[in-house]
């Protein structure tokens, strides 16, 4: 497996482009346990960077007519996840922890038609960035294709964002959840400025902010006032949905 | 806290440094008969997890009434050395973020580097020879998964980058470590620059004074991130 392979596979799936009808064809299948096999076999080639497994496997189900949070969350998630807490005991490093992302990505994109079907549910609207200074973007990115594959519209500013960008574009955008990473300790401390600035802002109260990132604790997003906390990337779905009381 | 062991009445305190192996050659040069040392391979920081286990279990080891305190030779490193307790020593442990504060001398010289092109992977002899580069990660990462993908990931990794700084902190021969420094830099198509660093923060690591860069953290207390940090 490499890189050639799965950019090939998502310019093909681009390029076909089909619709969730033909990807599902006349007759689907349903077998509960059969479904429940194949989702953990779709996380665990997340887990196994195996980008040809997880879109093939993804567009099986979506064939079979299975449910689109249930791929999402009970297959390509728990993968991720799984990636996610090997990084952090040391048992993989970034390269893995990118493929593995770039995977999860084969999947949202293979799921794509699906979600501009429910589109037009949209769940809410994220302005999301890494910290002034911050350049680094791995987990920032993950949890942008995280939240999109949910339901949420992403607003990204990239990295190194000032507290005045951030709360500008909160208010042109009217976001209502402002996230914010960080990988340094040395510029966490910027998500503090960020949301003081928030509260003296005339978007006060208006939006709910969500941090995270290697060095942040629960204890430090509690200190600086932040309305959530996202311990993985993974999780950051499921505290965007509660802070927006839609879990 | 500005004289800690004189004011315990201890003249020349004996002491055990733990640090980190890229630091190896600037803490050695004040070694005064006094002083004992050991290095931790560098790549415990990419687990910080791992890192603070394996400090502690060091630390829990050390004999009790050899020495007079415990310096630890890392920043807060990634929260790595978060959680952390002595029960037999005190620890004296530098007040910054990670090394780079040590090698450019103080604080607030890796704050300026830092704000002013943050986008700044720093080298050191150290770090050449005991740590990585992006060259030394790129050959690891396309022994694992190929070229393609090697490029791949390295560019994911260092695409925010835009100069490599070499830290010169004196008493090497540079010149081998700049042509690998340039290499690096002309490897990933960024700028390469070169700066002065500076022992200072080395010294008082290792012989004091212990002042306003250094945490004292008496017997049984734990580091904390808190204490790291200005907010």
């Amino acid at each position: 497996m490499g890189e050639g392979i799965c950019s090939q596979e998502m310019r093909n799936h681009n390029k076909t482009g089909k619709t969730v009808a033909e990807m599902r064809g006349p007759n689907p299948i349903f077998d509960g346990e059969e479904v429940s096999q194949m989702l953990e076999r779709l996380s665990r080639a997340v887990v196994m960077r195996d980008c040809k497994s997880v879109k093939e496997l993804t567009e099986r189900m979506i064939m079979e007519e299975v449910d689109f949070f249930r791929i999402l969350n009970q297959g390509l998630i728990p993968g991720m996840l799984a990636v996610s807490e090997r990084f952090r005991r040391g048992e993989c490093y970034v390269p893995e922890l990118l493929m593995s992302s770039r995977a999860l990505n084969i999947g949202l994109h293979t799921l794509r038609p699906l979600i501009q079907e429910i589109k037009k549910d949209v769940l809410g609207r994220v302005v999301i960035g890494t910290v002034k200074f911050d350049l680094h973007d791995i987990g920032k990115n993950l949890v942008i294709i995280l939240l999109e594959g949910n339901g949420f519209e992403i607003i990204d500013l990239g990295v190194d964002v000032s507290p005045e960008r951030f709360v500008k574009a909160v208010e042109k955008y009217d976001a209502q959840i402002l996230a914010m990473s960080a990988l340094l300790t040395s510029t966490m401390g910027w998500m503090k400025s960020t949301i003081e600035l928030l509260h003296h802002s005339r978007i006060n109260g208006r939006v709910k902010t969500l941090v995270g990132g290697a060095p942040v604790s629960p204890i430090f997003a509690k200190n600086i006032g932040a309305d959530g906390y996202c311990q993985e990337a993974t999780s950051a779905p499921s505290v965007a949905k509660m802070l927006l009381g839609k879990d | 806290m500005k004289d800690y062991f004189l004011h315990k009445r201890i003249d020349h305190p004996k002491l055990l440094v733990l640090a980190c192996a890229v630091m190896e050659q600037e803490i050695r040069r004040f070694q005064n008969g006094k002083v004992e040392f050991k290095f931790f391979d560098y790549g415990l920081h990419r687990t910080p997890e791992n890192m603070s286990k394996v400090l502690q279990i060091e630390i829990d080891q050390v004999p009790e009434e050899e020495y007079d305190g415990i310096v630890l030779g890392y920043g807060l490193c990634s929260n790595g050395i978060v959680g952390i307790c002595a029960h037999k020593y005190p620890m004296i442990v530098p007040r910054i973020h990670d090394c780079i504060s040590l090698f450019l001398g103080s604080p607030e010289s890796y704050q300026e580097q830092a704000e002013q092109h943050p986008g700044t992977y720093y080298l050191t002899p150290g770090w050449i020879e005991k740590g990585e580069t992006p060259i030394s990660k790129f050959n690891s990462y396309a022994q694992s998964y190929g070229e393609e993908t090697a490029r791949w990931v390295l560019h994911e990794e260092m695409k925010n980058y835009t100069r490599i700084l070499l830290i010169n902190t004196g008493g090497y021969e540079i010149e081998p470590y700049q042509k690998i420094a340039r290499e690096n830099a002309e490897f990933l198509g960024i700028s390469y620059q070169e700066l002065q660093g500076s022992s200072a923060l080395f010294k008082s690591l290792v012989i004091g004074p212990w002042e306003k860069d250094f945490l004292i953290i008496e017997r049984g207390h734990t580091i904390q991130q808190g204490m790291f940090l200005d907010i």
